[in-house]
């Protein structure tokens, strides 16, 4: 369909205004950054000053190998728990495996900063889990730092793993299996040599995104790391503190925080781009009851890994409910934490609410016409935007949030403090996942239905509404929830743009936290867990999509 | 009347030539089939008329218009695509009423078009089905009513029953042929089928390699293919490669493939030695019926019997020839390794210049 090539449409207009955001809100942000690692701090001249200290001062080096640890560390504890999870369930007949896929989505979409603030509340100093250990003379080794960082993160992002790798092990066709014991290989044989090669390409895109995940995680090293810093966080402090700040140092961070992140992409699209073996389903693989001690053995550890992953989750729910009287916890249950949050901070719930909202409805606006120009009209300038509105994928909320400061603190574009920075800071970091997830579903819709539409007199535009809209409709709003979701819990870059006018519900738990005020910071933490729960459900329920929507998008 | 005129269109994408001068009057009312293997560029010609494609050179008029610029959605031309697209999101009523909601008709004359259409198709009833209730031929039979209910100048059909099973595509074949004919309307037909083409076609154009090959009715190209190609593209053919030796006299030469020695017709063969021998398995007689010419006998590889034919696979001087036997008799049918004797009458033997695929024969023959 290129009849109308000469004549500007409207599509041309959607590309236009594509790369109007990559430049405004990317790449001028992002080059901001890139010019402060190289600038001297007083004279303001070209400079490697900051690149010779970061690699030449162990306090800078420190936090590199943290961060490499911290991810490497949660991917390994990830695989431990996320592959025997998804063996078991989708391998053996486990009761209420629904029920674990959909508690181990929850935890992984809940904020990040939730699940280390609640191993606080276990593990910390006067944790009752500690107190518990203690009284039959068990010292737990102290949660602050490396321990609980990679505790939390694992036992949150474990369900990276197990999901992708439960996708690909239910697809795999029964007959290769067969095959291979037909041809006289046993059991163990076939599994190292048939199952195992054809999941692994699902197993290492899974592995990846944790890395990612773990490398770029702000909320979790924040809360829990204390002294033990990792690059987002000294990223974060350098920009911050009042002594000493540099945002030179901070940008030259944020640098090879991006590098680091762009390597991992590289990886994974290398990784997703070999064959990948699931594909016309002729026989489901066959999923075996096993009896007695195998069968118990079975769920006790998909229960465990599960009951594990939502334990953080159901403390805060019930610490939310407990009395209390400032910072400290009293007996007795009570709904003053909730009432305290909606008397006291109202505009903050307010303001949550409100910014994703519209940041959701720009996202699935933009997204839903940018996906349709970079699935149905790859012409040379729509080849260029499509890796330019990547971006967002490698660069880390406390990057993004330094580059959103330094670019948009000064003329010609004026918007800190503003509610419109919160919400393109949304729209931002969740545009590529919206783009790329509406061009997936036209992937799947027929362009003869188009070609049908305009065939029967109908003009472009028109098909658009009257026949491509509709069949994306779902996906969309599907897309857009699990955006709205996001936005919600968003904490590592507007953490660094919210004025107290501005406050949002993680950066006020995250506050809360810091303050020792715990009573809020569960309520504040049961309504965003509630949101997602709730979230989750609709799009389960009403867009009959599984639970790969919740990785893919 | 002439309802399409194409002259001189060129398509390219990239580096391939898809279109090369295509030149072609399809008349008014005609049922004009577009023959031919994947990739020769034929469903790029009715995608170009549709105006999905924009030629690179050449004109097209539709009903005397010409339409190089007219985007595809005021081509009104009604198309039916292979894999149906009819929209899974509308009712079989929607889906028909679609383009003529989009012309603005008034209501009642959308529901009398409607109901027209779908009593064409025997799809009375069908009105409030979704498309995910539809077997894959009741699809097709939407998007043919769909098509038809536009009152478009011409039907376009992409290979639309290719993806039916063998029995519903001959019962399909039949009722879109008895549609258009009881309807009067122009048809444009893409199909890689030669059996489809031969019979549901007033003309057939052979397309290979982005050029027409032949043009002319079902008859024409099967009983006077003009090159290789066809001949052996359209039905069953035995090709030999022969060297073409002396004159016999009475308008005969000889043919010689291997030890096998042919006589066959000499007009338009002068100057040229190393040619293609084509004779089709049913042309084949009893050596009785011959006029001593021609006689051959091979050993019996295979064979299959098809019911009204059966087909024979023989072996003789390193060639394999097939021949075929109609309404065989018991005992008709030998062991394989027996010896069968046939002939070829010489007037059953198409020439080949070897070099170009052009068929050699008298000027007249035409």
């Amino acid at each position: 369909m290129n009849l109308r090539g000469k004549r500007a449409d409207v599509w041309h207009l959607v590309t236009f205004i594509g790369f109007a955001i990559v430049i405004v809100f990317l790449i001028y942000p992002l080059f901001d950054v890139f010019q402060y690692s190289f600038k001297n701090k007083e004279t303001g001249e070209l400079s490697l000053a900051n690149w010779k200290e970061f690699f030449g001062r162990a306090y800078y080096m420190r936090a590199f190998g943290h961060s490499m640890f911290i991810a490497l560390a949660t991917t390994f504890f990830s695989m431990v728990l996320g592959i025997p999870l998804a063996f078991f369930t989708t391998r053996y007949k486990i009761k209420g495996s629904n029920l674990l896929t959909t508690l181990s989505v929850l935890a992984l979409l809940s904020p990040t900063f939730i699940g280390a603030y609640s191993w606080i509340t276990m593990l910390g100093r006067n944790g009752f889990l500690r107190n518990l250990f203690s009284s039959i003379g068990i010292t737990l080794p102290p949660i602050y730092g490396a321990l609980g960082i990679i505790l939390a993160d694992s036992l949150q992002y474990y369900p990276f793993i197990s999901l992708m790798l439960a996708g690909s092990l239910m697809t795999i066709d029964r007959s290769l299996e067969e095959a291979s014991e037909n041809l006289g290989a046993r059991a163990t044989k076939t599994f190292f040599s048939v199952t195992m090669p054809l999941v692994l390409p699902s197993l290492t895109g899974g592995a990846l995104i944790v890395f990612m995940m773990s490398l770029s995680n702000f909320g979790t090293p924040m809360i829990i790391g204390g002294n033990y810093l990792v690059l987002p966080t000294l990223a974060y402090n350098m920009f911050t503190s009042e002594v000493g700040e540099s945002p030179g140092m901070a940008s030259t961070v944020s640098i090879i925080l991006m590098l680091c992140a762009a390597v991992v992409i590289v990886l994974q699209t290398w990784a997703s781009s070999r064959r990948k073996y699931a594909s016309m389903l002729v026989n489901r693989p066959v999923v075996k009851k096993l009896k007695g001690a195998k069968a118990f053995l079975a769920h006790l550890v998909c229960y465990f890994i599960v009951g594990l992953s939502t334990l953080p989750l159901g403390v805060i729910v019930f610490y939310s409910f407990r009395n209390t009287s400032g910072p400290v916890f009293k007996p007795g249950f009570s709904l003053g934490s909730y009432r305290q949050i909606f008397f006291d901070v109202p505009k903050t719930v307010a303001n949550s609410f409100i910014y994703s909202f519209v940041a959701v409805l720009l996202i699935a606006l933009v997204g839903t016409l940018l996906g349709f120009v970079i699935a149905r009209r790859r012409n040379l300038a729509v080849k260029l935007l499509d890796p330019l509105l990547m971006i967002p994928y490698i660069v880390p909320g406390t990057v993004l949030g330094i580059g959103f400061i330094v670019a948009f603190n000064r003329k010609p574009i004026f918007l800190t403090g503003t509610a419109i920075i919160m919400i393109l800071t949304y729209f931002i970091r969740r545009l590529p996942y919206s783009v790329r997830s509406a061009a997936s579903i036209l992937k799947q819709i027929d362009p003869a239905l188009e070609e049908a539409g305009i065939n029967l007199g109908s003009p472009p535009g028109r098909t658009f509404r009257t026949v491509t809209l509709p069949l994306m409709q779902s996906g969309i709003i599907s897309g857009a929830i699990m955006s709205w979701v996001t936005s919600m819990n968003e904490l590592s870059a507007s953490v660094l743009l919210y004025v107290g006018r501005t406050m949002t519900m993680p950066i006020k738990v995250y506050l809360s936290v810091a303050d020792g005020y715990f009573g809020t910071a569960s309520a504040m933490s049961t309504i965003l867990l509630a949101v997602t729960g709730i979230a989750m459900f609709v799009v389960n329920k009403y867009f009959n999509r599984g639970s790969e929507t919740f990785i893919a998008s | 009347m002439t309802s399409i005129k194409i002259t001189g269109v060129e398509k390219r994408f990239g580096e391939l030539l898809a279109l090369s001068d295509i030149n072609l009057a399809i008349e008014k009312g005609e049922f004009f089939t577009l023959l031919g293997p994947s990739g020769c560029g034929k469903t790029t010609l009715l995608r170009t008329i549709a105006g999905f494609y924009r030629q690179d050179k050449g004109d097209i008029w539709l009903g005397g218009e010409l339409i190089n610029d007219v985007p595809a959605y005021l081509r009104n031309t009604g198309m039916v695509f292979q894999n149906y697209a009819v929209f899974p999101h509308m009712t079989v009523y929607e889906n028909v009423a679609y383009g003529l909601k989009v012309r603005k008709l008034p209501a009642q004359e959308i529901e009398k078009r409607v109901k027209g259409a779908l009593r064409n198709v025997h799809l009375e009833g069908y009105e409030a089905r979704t498309p995910d209730k539809l077997s894959g031929g009741q699809q097709q039979r939407v998007g043919l009513a769909r098509a038809m209910a536009i009152e478009p100048r011409v039907l376009l059909f992409d290979e639309p029953l290719s993806n039916l099973d063998a029995k519903l595509r001959v019962e399909m074949r039949d009722e879109i042929r008895a549609v258009q004919k009881a309807l009067g309307i122009t048809a444009v037909y893409v199909t890689h089928d030669q059996e489809e083409a031969l019979v549901i076609s007033d003309r057939i154009a052979v397309v290979n390699f982005g050029k027409i090959q032949q043009v002319g009715p079902p008859w024409e190209i099967y009983k006077n293919p003009v090159n290789l190609f066809v001949a052996t593209f359209v039905g069953k053919i035995n090709a030999l490669d022969v060297v073409l030796g002396e004159d016999l006299g009475s308008g005969l030469r000889r043919a010689q493939a291997g030890s096998l020695s042919f006589a066959v017709p000499s007009a338009g063969t002068e100057g040229c030695s190393d040619a293609v021998l084509a004779f089709r398995p049913e042309e084949v007689v009893e050596t009785a019926d011959a006029a001593g010419v021609n006689r051959l006998s091979g050993t019996l590889v295979s064979t299959a019997f098809l019911g009204t034919v059966v087909s024979m696979e023989l072996e003789l001087g390193g060639s394999t020839i097939v021949i075929e036997r109609h309404r065989p008799k018991k005992g008709d049918i030998p062991a394989t390794g027996n010896r069968v004797e046939f002939a070829v009458p010489p007037e059953s033997c198409f020439i080949f210049d070897k070099r170009t695929g052009a068929r050699l024969r008298a000027e007249e023959g035409r």
